[in-house]
Order: structure tokens, then sequence, then C-alpha cells
């Protein structure tokens, strides 16, 4: 394996994002929304900005090139605000092999500012083994 | 939203989601990594794509993702029914393909008003039906 599978339960450090109205349009207009609410999955935009840490890990050895996107769970607690700030934290639950490839599931939480847990994600990426 | 929320007493299992359909282009799929922060240049860059076997840029799995949440809302009338999704990602998508999403109800609780949803992505390539989303769920709350 080039991952490291004892980096499994390994939590990062909370990112602070910034939820802009602005930024909430841009979004909502790229996914073919009217911008009459904020697109569920606007939620992808901090857990991306979050996970930047875990593919960036020395510790862990993930070579980006070899990444598939291959699953993708989200669970909403509450509707996802147009302003805000939501605390956003990653943790590594899963580090396999499957065969030739290994996969990687985060999962990340994002709480808003009085603590409460608004979205759950899971990210699933599978790393191709070489042939 | 203009719709009203989807009542529980007005969907029976088996119901199908009402199938919504887009043209995948460019300006959507850069449009989607500015807005997402997803910069990864196999969204981006043809020559990059095509080194690693796709005919050009490829959408992002999420992008494909978003629309499918796109047809589980409109289907809701309101986006905060929307609990939980699952997807597994499949085929690559690829500029100027149209992809159709959809469901069907596959099981109803009465006590929490919930239903749980199969869901999916397709698209047609060369005369065949491929899964950019295959085999997935949805948890929504109906009003």
């Amino acid at each position: 394996m080039s991952l490291n599978s004892a980096l499994e339960g390994k939590s990062y450090p909370p990112v602070s994002f910034q939820v802009e109205p602005e930024h909430v349009a841009r979004f909502s207009s790229a996914v073919g929304e009217d911008g009459s609410f904020v697109p569920p999955t606007f939620a992808t935009a901090p857990e991306i900005s979050a996970l930047a840490q875990v593919i960036a890990d020395p510790e862990l050895g993930l070579d980006f090139a070899r990444v598939v996107h291959s699953g993708q769970e989200y669970e909403w607690r509450r509707s996802l605000a147009a302003s805000g700030t939501l605390s956003v934290t990653p943790r590594i639950v899963a580090v396999g092999a499957k065969g030739r490839h290994e996969f990687l599931t985060v999962e990340t939480e994002m709480r808003d500012g009085a603590g409460e847990l608004v979205v759950l994600a899971r990210n699933t990426l599978i790393v191709r083994g070489e042939a | 939203m203009s719709a009203a929320a989807l009542r529980f007493g007005d969907v029976r299992v088996g119901d199908e989601i009402p199938p919504l359909a887009k043209v995948v282009t460019r300006e959507d799929v850069k449009a989607y990594a500015d807005a997402s922060g997803d910069q990864n240049p196999l969204h981006q860059s043809d020559e990059l794509a095509r080194a690693v076997g796709f005919p050009g840029i490829i959408a992002h799995g999420m992008f494909t993702m978003a629309h499918l949440v796109s047809c589980l809302v409109a289907w809701l009338g309101e986006p905060a029914g929307l609990l939980r999704i699952r997807v597994r990602f499949r085929s690559a998508v690829f500029m100027g393909e149209t992809i159709v999403a959809g469901g069907i109800v596959r099981a109803l609780d009465r006590k929490t008003r919930t239903a749980t949803l199969d869901v999916w992505v397709t698209l047609e390539r060369d005369g065949v039906i491929e899964y950019p989303i295959k085999r997935s769920e949805a948890e929504v709350r109906l009003a």
C-alpha cells in the first residue's frame, strides 16, 4: 500500500469557512438553480476547502494524479444558511485496499456558529493501482 | 421555491421521480470548478484529460451529483426535505453530453413521514446507456 493505513481515525484541525451570499449565488448559477434557496450541495465548497489539508498531508502519501472520486454522501441536519461561518473538520474514517486499488474515506463535519451540526459529508476516493 | 412541498399522502412506493435532463457544457463545468473550489485539472485541461484516456475534460462527479439533487428538490418542492444522499460515481461525463437524473420511491415510513429513494443519473453514448451515478439512494422528508 502506498496509503498510510495508520492514519485511520486521524482528525485534522477545523477550518473556518465564511459563507458569502455572492458565493452562494455563483454556486447556484453553476448548478443551474435560480438562487431562491441555498443548494444543498453548496456543502461541497466548505468540504473541499477543508479536504485540502488531508490531500496534502505528507504522512498520508496520497498520489492525487491517480485519484478517482468513487462515492459521496451528505447528511443534512439543518438547511444551509446563505451567510455565516462554518467550522469544518475532516477526519479519516477508512483507509484500505481493494484488489490493486486503494481507497480512502474522509468524513467531514460542518458546524454553525452555535456549534450545531449542519452537514455531515463522507467522501470516498479510490487510488488506482499501477498496472 | 414556488412549488408547494410534496405531501406524504400523495406519494406511493414505486412512484417515479420526474426525470431531469441537462446538457453539460464547458462553461458550466468551469463555473462549477470556480464555485466549488475543485480545481482538479482533469476538469479543465483537455491535454491532461487525454493523457489519462478521456476524449477531453470530464465533468466533476459532484457537478453531476448537484444535478441529481436539483431533480430531487424540484420533485420535493422544498430543499429542506432532502435529509441524506449517498451516490456511487461510475461513468465519466464528457462535454456536450446530456445527463438525465431520476429515481423511484423504494420505501415509505409513515411515522417519520420520510421516503427512501433509489436514484441515478444516466446518459446515452454510442447507443449505450451509461450510469455516471449508479445504484445510489436518498432519504427525504415529506410534508
